[in-house]
């Protein structure tokens, strides 16, 4: 049986990538949190990484908007949205991906299947930190946690086991990404008064790290509704990424937390349960 | 008439340089052959780079912000806040 050892959960502000290439003020703290993930990553050594995403208006936005989908291409270039940022062909684990995506459908998830696409931003970003070599392919599944209706937190928590039920009778070490905020606006009325992104909601992302902290994924689940998820920005709905990873990898608390409270977003590393 | 059309001139401002570049060069031209069609008010919306009238009409902040980071229609991204802070701002 497939071994799950592990998660991470990571930002993907675009412009972090530059700001740690330039030294800026922030870089350092950038250097520490990435790298400590990426150290997380390393020692579980994991065969493949499940990628839990939001694409961002790139690749769903005009043919049709999958609540779900899995990407099954043997690999795919990025990032499409910001062609100034390294770009990167990331590996995909297509037989696993195709494996995971039919196993979801028969297991009543009704998850479509993305057969040629680029990813965006918040794939590559979160890579370049954590996996710049492209040495661990992955299964990219796509969660709309962007473009109203969003899922239920309870429906992705539960696509995160179903997709560990999965990988049962698969072999190798298999590990969890998710990427994304818990309170961030781009572009809205909730901007800040010095940008055209904002932090709406700051106490909700101080709520889901308490809960995170205490394993309490349960509550985090039951208090991550849609309307909490509004309130907290147009981009907030990135928290259900992080919900679908603790779904797969398990309850423990964290074996790393730790938050950018300026940024409405945090770092995480979790052992599998 | 549907907020869609503005909606996705923005999604495809970040994917096709070459309508950046129409956007800059001719925009009201490159405005008039968008489909599905824009309505008149959304047209002379975009055209004024009226964010905050946009913002009103229910397009999508996250689309109507690539207006402002790739610096189209009089729009740059301090412009693009400062707009739609205005058009939110109490009184």
């Amino acid at each position: 049986m497939a071994e799950i050892v592990g998660g991470v959960g990571v930002p993907h502000t675009p412009h972090f990538p530059g700001i740690v290439d330039r030294d800026e003020p922030l870089g350092p703290q950038l250097r520490r949190l990435y790298g400590t993930a990426a150290r997380h990553l390393r020692e579980l050594a994991p065969d493949v990484l499940i990628f839990f995403t939001c694409d961002h208006y790139n690749i769903f936005f005009v043919e049709s908007v999958p609540i779900f989908s899995i990407g099954v291409a043997p690999s795919a270039p990025g990032p499409s949205d910001y062609r100034e940022l390294p770009a990167y062909t990331v590996p995909i684990a297509s037989d696993l991906a195709r494996h995971i995506q039919a196993a979801a459908v028969h297991g009543d998830f009704d998850v479509g299947m993305s057969q040629e696409f680029e990813f965006d931003h918040p794939v590559t970003v979160p890579l370049h930190f954590l996996t710049p070599e492209m040495d661990v392919p992955i299964v990219p599944v796509f969660v709309n946690g962007l473009i109203p209706p969003l899922p239920s937190a309870a429906r992705c928590h539960a696509l995160g086991a179903r997709i560990r039920e999965a990988l049962t009778g698969m072999p190798g070490r298999v590990a969890a990404v998710a990427s994304g905020s818990f309170s961030l606006e781009v572009g809205g009325p909730r901007l800040s008064a010095t940008s055209h992104t904002g932090i709406p909601d700051p106490q909700w992302a101080g709520r889901v790290m308490d809960l995170m902290r205490a394993g309490d994924v349960a509550r985090l689940v039951a208090e991550a509704s849609e309307e909490q998820l509004a309130r907290a920005g147009n981009a907030a709905g990135e928290l259900l990424t992080w919900i679908a990873m603790l779904g797969l990898v398990g309850h423990s608390p964290a074996a790393f937390l730790e938050a950018q409270p300026d940024f409405g977003h945090a770092f995480g590393c979790w052992l599998a349960s | 008439m549907s907020i869609y059309a503005v909606n996705k001139i923005c999604y495809r401002v970040v994917h096709e340089p070459e309508l950046r570049q129409a956007l800059t060069d001719a925009p009201e031209q490159a405005l008039r052959a968008a489909t599905p069609p824009l309505s008149e008010e959304e047209l002379q919306a975009l055209l004024a780079g009226d964010v905050g009238r946009l913002s009103k009409l229910g397009a999508n902040h996250f689309l109507l912000h690539q207006l402002g980071r790739f610096r189209l229609l009089g729009l740059d991204l301090p412009t693009y806040a400062e707009r739609i802070r205005a058009a939110y701002r109490p009184g």
